[in-house]
């Protein structure tokens, strides 16, 4: 055993939270130890609010349930024994806690539509892509976010399920209860919706270049 | 295949990779455009994951909680780790148990006037629920000593101890305005009880 491996072992109080591995503050936060909860909030916190705040919307909302979240994991992490890694745990019960906000105010997690059909106000328009404010290059990470914010909450949820957080199809039927037709058919029309809010997004911008 | 019809097969193939879309797609600019901007969105929203930071509030909550239910235990400290400036507790000595203490006392008597059901607070009473003197102990003491023990943490106690004195203000004022108000006598005692755990987390930082 190296002399740095020896150190670990014999004087592991000394260690900073921001040292800490993630298998050692683990085992640290099991007995309690206040800087082991710190050092796992601060490694996960962004993932998990940015989560909350791209599935809300709303940064009072996505504050409470980053925290709730992180409660819940606290509470329950002397059951943790390592067989899944830990951030799944804690983005798996960070999208729980967020879908069962969202339920009790009564906001869809996904559409109840379940074909992959388009109703009649989804259904594809056949003037798309007719205006000539081309999605060209890059898209601006905060221009995205406000469109993000824009769509309708059940396309936003399998928005940000799938395409930000990298959930299957057949998780995220799992997860918010509908059918994997479903979740491919709202991600579609997610991601159609993105592209107006995006354009339109260009458009006024473009205007109001042309006007100054 | 026409472009309705292609637009509908993204959601099942979204890569437009199927025969009929491939000859399709090779026949039509408005649809090939259509597939390239979808694409851009996918590659772009990987980069809203963990994009944003929450506020300094979130974990100070977190850790008040942690606290209030007991999940975090004492742990043995490092005697070795001494930091130039005078410890809170070296300065203070007995007296640093004075907030927690005085919460405590506010609490105490919260429930005794809700067990006596009294029509209206005597003077003596509205002087209890006032705020107490600290003895001395104040939040530059607080801040100066998470400062010496944690620096990176200063910033997030100075933005706590804000947050709990406004409600300890806000709270006040409503007693004030109404001393049988029984919703803001027990905001003001659990304010009380958070700037006293505020004090109580700094004490352990050493």
């Amino acid at each position: 055993m190296s002399a740095a491996g020896k150190d670990e072992l014999t004087e592991p109080r000394q260690k900073k939270a921001t040292e800490l591995s993630e298998a050692e503050a683990i085992e640290r936060a099991k007995l309690g130890d206040a800087e082991a909860f710190q050092a796992l909030y601060d490694k996960h916190k962004r993932r998990v609010y940015s989560l909350c705040l791209r599935m809300t919307a709303n940064t009072a909302e996505a504050e409470d349930l980053a925290q709730e979240a992180f409660l819940q994991l606290y509470r329950k992490i002397g059951t943790f024994r390592g067989e899944s890694a830990f951030s799944t745990w804690l983005h798996r019960l960070s999208v729980n806690v967020v879908l069962m906000h969202l339920r009790k105010k009564s906001l869809p997690v996904v559409s109840l539509e379940e074909s992959t059909q388009g109703t009649e106000d989804d259904s594809p328009k056949k003037d798309f892509g007719a205006d000539d404010t081309a999605l060209a290059g890059s898209i601006d990470r905060l221009q995205l976010q406000r469109a993000v914010d824009d769509l309708p909450p059940g396309y936003r949820t399998i928005f940000v399920l799938h395409d930000v957080e990298g959930y299957e199809h057949n998780e995220i039927a799992g997860l918010v209860g509908c059918s994997i037709g479903n979740s491919k058919s709202q991600l579609h029309k997610a991601r159609m919706k993105l592209r107006d809010l995006l354009k339109m997004n260009r458009a006024e911008k473009a205007g109001k270049s042309r006007v100054g | 295949m026409n472009c309705v019809e292609l637009q509908q097969s993204l959601a099942e193939v979204e890569d437009g990779s199927t025969l009929e879309q491939r000859a399709h797609l090779r026949a039509c600019p408005k649809c090939s455009a259509l597939l390239k901007e979808l694409s851009l969105i996918v590659a772009s929203a990987g980069e809203l994951q963990a994009s944003d930071e929450p506020s300094p509030r979130v974990w100070n909550s977190i850790e008040i909680a942690l606290r209030r239910e007991g999940l975090i235990r004492p742990q043995r400290t490092n005697h070795n780790q001494r930091t130039p400036l005078p410890s809170f507790s070296a300065r203070w000595g007995a007296a640093r148990w004075l907030v927690p203490a005085a919460a405590m006392l506010l609490l105490a008597v919260g429930i005794y006037e809700r067990r006596q059901s009294l029509p209206a607070p005597t003077h003596e009473e509205a002087a209890v629920l006032t705020p107490v003197n600290l003895s001395g102990l104040n939040d530059d003491d607080l801040i100066q000593e998470v400062a010496a023990s944690a620096p990176a943490m200063q910033g997030q106690y100075e933005e706590n101890l804000r947050r709990v004195n406004e409600s300890i203000r806000d709270a006040q004022s409503l007693v004030n305005e109404n001393p049988n108000d029984e919703d803001a006598r027990r905001s003001l005692m659990d304010a009380y009880q958070q700037k006293s755990m505020l004090f109580e987390m700094a004490m352990d930082r050493q």
